[in-house]
């Protein structure tokens, strides 16, 4: 299962998960090639600095995607402030500024359940520490679709609800602390 | 029946033409419209044909409502310095809020063109598709939780990121709507909220029934929902409806693609009317 050429990577997370995919992120291998694609709940009325801050350390150019930007190899892009971010099937990003879900917008469900749609089983969901369930269904989709499933330990997030939300709904294929999953990711056939 | 057949039968049976919308994006729209209302793609098109209320019900869901008092501070301050601080010596000012909603971005427009003085000189028509929406912007009534939160923030962000003194610091926000607490409610004064000419109007079809040119069009996370064909269209409608030097504020995360980006120019979060290619199209 691991090994077949995943097309993207989808993270998501809330409460506590920016120092974690700042983390991740400066420790994937230079030159990782399979697309990142990352939803966090972020104050809304910030509207910058949260990429910068990531970009610091990332070994990967992260961006504050446009609407209908094309996905490509080699970036991670994150859900912009106030927007909600879905996958299309062209392989491109679509924002919409549509109703708040799940409490949040940009809501992890609606990039998780889209990038399950699209990707199937081509596509890795991770899910960090969080305060809120949004997410949960949306790993699970990935989970059906046969994706693949990370849920960040428990033990290691600063508030479990998001992980534990999740793990209520289905079977995670692994469960790991942050320098695992980054470990994780640069194993990947990288093609 | 796709999504995409029923979008030609609503075209056929009313006024509506969704189908150069986003392809997914309408489709999932539409699909939880189906479920929320517990219908099928059948009994979904008997009503279209035969139930006119449901078709303008089915609108109202369909499009996308949500909009806010200086939704990215950013923009307004940057509209602020860079346009209302120059247009001082201009005799009239042409706006359209294309695709304002429930109003909440007109009145953020009108309380600045008000602190400016500008009031009197400005002719404002905002636009919706969506007659629930255009309704609600004419009465100009909000929660007040929600809404003064965002002015509020947008007073924060001027003394943030403006030194020294700008009239935008001086601005007294309560003096353009009235608050009630016990009914959550901010509603509009009425010396504002007989200046902008609400009007349904759908983009996509119609041509808007003034003649005038605009100095700038505002039009925030609208065209995210049209494919880029549409896009393109609507685009250089606008820059047909644009004075020389005219500005298009769009939405802080859309994109401007293929040849239309020759026809404006960037200039922080507005897209200029470019004057060096007249091009007829």
């Amino acid at each position: 299962m691991i090994g077949n050429s995943y097309r993207a990577i989808i993270i998501g997370g809330s409460a506590g998960s920016f120092s974690v995919v700042s983390k991740i992120l400066s420790k994937v291998k230079p030159g990782f090639s399979i697309p990142i694609i990352i939803c966090l709940h972020r104050l809304k009325h910030v509207r910058s600095g949260l990429v910068e801050g990531i970009n610091l350390k990332s070994q990967i150019k992260v961006k504050e995607p446009f609407d209908k930007e094309k996905i490509m190899n080699g970036s991670a892009y994150i859900a912009p402030s106030n927007y909600h971010m879905f996958i299309e099937f062209d392989n491109t990003i679509a924002l919409s500024t549509e109703a708040v879900y799940n409490h949040s917008r940009p809501s992890i469900d609606y990039t998780f359940s889209s990038a399950a749609n699209v990707y199937r089983n081509k596509c890795i969901g991770i899910l960090l520490t969080g305060a809120n369930k949004d997410g949960a269904n949306g790993m699970k989709d990935i989970h059906t679709m046969g994706g693949y499933t990370i849920i960040q330990d428990p033990v290691t997030c600063d508030i479990k609800t998001m992980p534990m939300a999740a793990m209520q709904l289905f079977t995670p294929d692994k469960v790991m602390n942050p320098d695992q999953i980054s470990d994780f990711l640069n194993t990947l056939n990288n093609d | 029946m796709t999504v995409k057949e029923y979008l030609l039968e609503l075209k056929k049976y009313s006024q509506y033409d969704f189908s150069e919308y986003s392809d997914n994006s309408i489709q999932r729209r539409l699909l939880k419209i189906l479920e929320e209302h517990e219908l099928d793609m059948n009994k979904l098109l008997e009503m279209t044909k035969n139930n006119p209320a449901f078709v303008e019900n089915l609108v109202n869901e369909i499009t996308v409502n949500t909009t806010e008092f200086y939704r990215d501070t950013d923009v307004w301050i940057e509209y602020a310095l860079s346009f209302l601080d120059k247009i001082k010596i201009k005799k009239v000012i042409n706006i359209w809020h294309a695709g304002s909603s429930s109003g909440q971005e007109v009145y953020s427009n009108l309380i600045l063109l008000d602190a400016y003085g500008y009031l009197n000189k400005s002719n404002i028509i905002a636009t919706d598709i969506n007659q629930v929406v255009i309704d609600e912007a004419k009465k100009g009534e909000y929660r007040l939780s929600t809404n003064l939160r965002n002015i509020e923030q947008f007073q924060k962000d001027i003394d943030k990121s403006i030194n020294g003194d700008h009239l935008l610091k001086t601005i007294d926000f309560k003096k353009y709507f009235s608050e009630s607490v016990t009914n959550d409610r901010l509603e509009i004064k009425q010396f504002l909220k007989k200046v902008p000419l609400f009007i349904k109007h759908d983009l996509v079809k119609e041509k808007l029934p003034y003649e005038v040119k605009f100095d700038i069009i505002f039009c925030r996370n609208v065209l995210i929902y049209f494919n880029t064909s549409l896009q393109s269209r609507i685009l250089k409608m606008f820059h047909d409806r644009l004075n020389n030097g005219g500005m298009l504020v769009l939405g802080s995360h859309e994109g401007v693609s293929g040849f239309v980006k020759t026809r404006f120019v960037k200039r922080g979060n507005f897209f200029a009317k470019n004057n060096i290619f007249h091009l007829k199209y």
